[in-house]
């Protein structure tokens, strides 16, 4: 059954309508992609659905919930997290404290807020070095934010969000600035969680989607105009087209 | 780790023989002004420009109830943390809706708005002449007229702050607090909402505040206009920056800085708030941590001085 659903969402920002009647559905456990070309619309999508900004129209559904208009900070408990496609970490923090952080948001109990230490919080700490570890930077776990590499920081960025244990998954181009190798090792890594999570994907490298995507949806001027198996994707006339360039077809 | 406890127990025994015993009390009040401040500026990464609206709002009110009805000392002292943490709830909840200049100016302009309050009902607070004959009672044989037992009172209330705010800022809202400081955005997407988180870091700093203007009205037996305006709110900010906002005893290092500054260069140098803008104009150019930083760059130096001298 679908887990995450939007009804006919639409984002207008005066006469530019980024987001137009949107009807989308994410099937639980399945890996989903949204590819377009730039400005296409998929980043404010993302934004309407963690609640950045509220849609001019239109519904989202969380398991049939309706949750549309819900602030940011409530998203994340709802179990929505996302990374962004410009890194967006806490530099001077510790890789440690990055992900610690937004463990706690999501934890049990916020009982002793003000005033117990943070490392009394077993719990919470041992979810934010599993979140490193599931990313590969469990060695780098003291290390200050700003001081490592920006292929690690895409790693960090996709920890963070994987430390509120959430049941969708939300990417934004998290491959984004990598370099061959560093992508390869993304794209593994993403793979890894397919599964694990509902994975919401925006991708630019096509190579990426079709390899990992379950469904494939195409965006164009802020509307969906495909959807559907890589395979299906890949022989649509219109996708080509508009995404694919229209040599090719 | 434990060093820096007992240099401040050192220094909080030895001082009131180095320094008259009111500016010994004063260095501490106004460490805790300056430590209420700092969970804004240094851990929250918010220029508040207006924190004599709490220090000055406590003063009045704790005063005025001790002139005017003799309460007791620690409920004069419990109401001016309230009324802190009370006055910092309503400035901060119109401040932290907005951010950047526009913040800094809204805390500037609330105080300003407090400040004229203060000038205009002259029947409660003096206007310009300030309200004078606030008492330090007696309570329970202990005479806190003394300089010296009042002294005892305010640095055994400025170590229990100080130990307060240190486990605020390692518990898990000093680490969310900052998070904050260092990217909103993402504070808020992991899920917390930054304006309430906001506000409490106001309603507590409020409440440092609150604390530290009853003290110092019960030490001087006056609450001066001064008091809320805003020279008083751009001293603690100096105070702060001077030590080093960074750190937890940043401004507690500044505020010896500045009220032994003012107290003993004044006298010799009525420009002396030149050389304060001279050390003002060399920790933001140079040295952005302030006092604790230059002690820590020079510890570095030592350190590493020393460790290499084995091997020559």
């Amino acid at each position: 059954m679908a887990i995450l659903e939007t009804q006919e969402l639409t984002k207008a920002f005066g006469a530019l309508t980024a987001v137009n009647g949107v009807s989308l559905s994410v099937e639980a456990g399945t890996l989903h992609s949204i590819i377009g070309p730039n400005g296409a619309g998929k980043t404010t999508l993302f934004n309407l659905l963690t609640g950045t900004f509220p849609p001019s129209s239109g519904r989202i559904l969380l398991d049939g919930r309706d949750i549309t208009g819900t602030p940011a900070s409530r998203v994340a408990h709802l179990g929505l997290a996302r990374s962004y496609q410009r890194t967006s970490v806490f530099p001077a923090f510790s890789l440690l404290d990055n992900v610690w952080v937004a463990a706690f948001a999501t934890g049990l109990s916020w009982s002793g807020l003000a005033w117990r230490k943070t490392e009394r919080y077993a719990e919470v700490t041992a979810r934010a070095r599993q979140a490193l570890a599931d990313v590969g930077l469990a060695g780098k776990a003291d290390a200050p934010a700003r001081e490592i590499s920006h292929g690690e920081q895409r790693q960090l960025e996709l920890a963070i969000a994987l430390a509120a244990a959430p049941r969708v998954l939300l990417l934004d181009e998290p491959a984004a600035g990598l370099s061959p190798e560093e992508t390869r090792n993304m794209v593994a890594l993403v793979r890894s969680l397919k599964g694990r999570y509902t994975i919401v994907l925006i991708e630019h490298k096509m190579d990426i989607i079709m390899s990992v995507s379950d469904r494939i949806s195409v965006m164009h001027f802020g509307s969906l105009i495909a959807q559907g198996t890589p395979a299906e994707i890949q022989k649509n006339p219109e996708v080509r087209r508009a995404y694919l360039g229209g040599v090719a077809a | 780790m434990k060093k820096p406890i007992i240099l401040l127990l050192a220094a909080v025994v030895i001082l009131p023989m180095v320094v008259r015993p009111a500016i010994a009390t004063e260095i501490w009040i106004f460490a805790i002004f300056g430590l209420g401040l700092n969970l804004l500026l240094g851990y929250t990464g918010l220029l508040s420009f207006g924190q004599s609206t709490f220090f000055g709002s406590a003063a009045y009110v704790a005063g005025w109830l001790l002139k005017q009805y003799g309460i007791n000392a620690f409920l004069a002292l419990g109401i001016g943390v309230g009324v802190g943490a009370a006055s910092a709830a309503l400035v901060g909840y119109l401040c932290v809706q907005r951010s950047g200049l526009y913040f800094i100016m809204l805390t500037f302009a609330l105080n300003q708005l407090f400040y004229f309050i203060a000038y205009q009902w002259t029947s409660v607070t003096g206007g310009e002449d300030g309200m004078p004959g606030v008492p330090r009672p007696v309570l329970a044989g202990i005479d806190f007229t003394n300089p010296l037992v009042y002294y005892t009172l305010v640095s055994a209330l400025f170590l229990a702050s100080l130990w307060i705010m240190k486990r605020i800022v390692e518990s898990p809202l000093g680490r969310i607090l900052q998070a904050i400081r260092e990217n909103p955005v993402r504070a808020e997407a992991v899920g917390y909402d930054v304006p309430r988180f906001k506000l409490l870091a106001f309603v507590i700093g409020g409440a440092f505040s609150g604390l530290a203007g009853v003290l110092y009205a019960m030490l001087f037996g006056i609450v001066p206009l001064e008091a809320i305006g805003f020279v008083f709110s751009g001293n603690v900010l100096f105070a702060t920056l001077i030590g080093g906002s960074g750190s937890l005893y940043g401004p507690v290092i500044g505020s010896f800085v500045f009220i032994w500054l003012s107290e003993s260069v004044s006298t010799l140098w009525a420009r002396w708030p030149l050389l304060l803008g001279v050390a003002f104009v060399i920790v933001v150019l140079f040295l952005r941590g302030g006092v604790v930083e230059a002690w820590s760059r020079i510890g570095a130096k030592f350190g590493s001085w020393q460790s290499s001298k084995p091997k020559n």
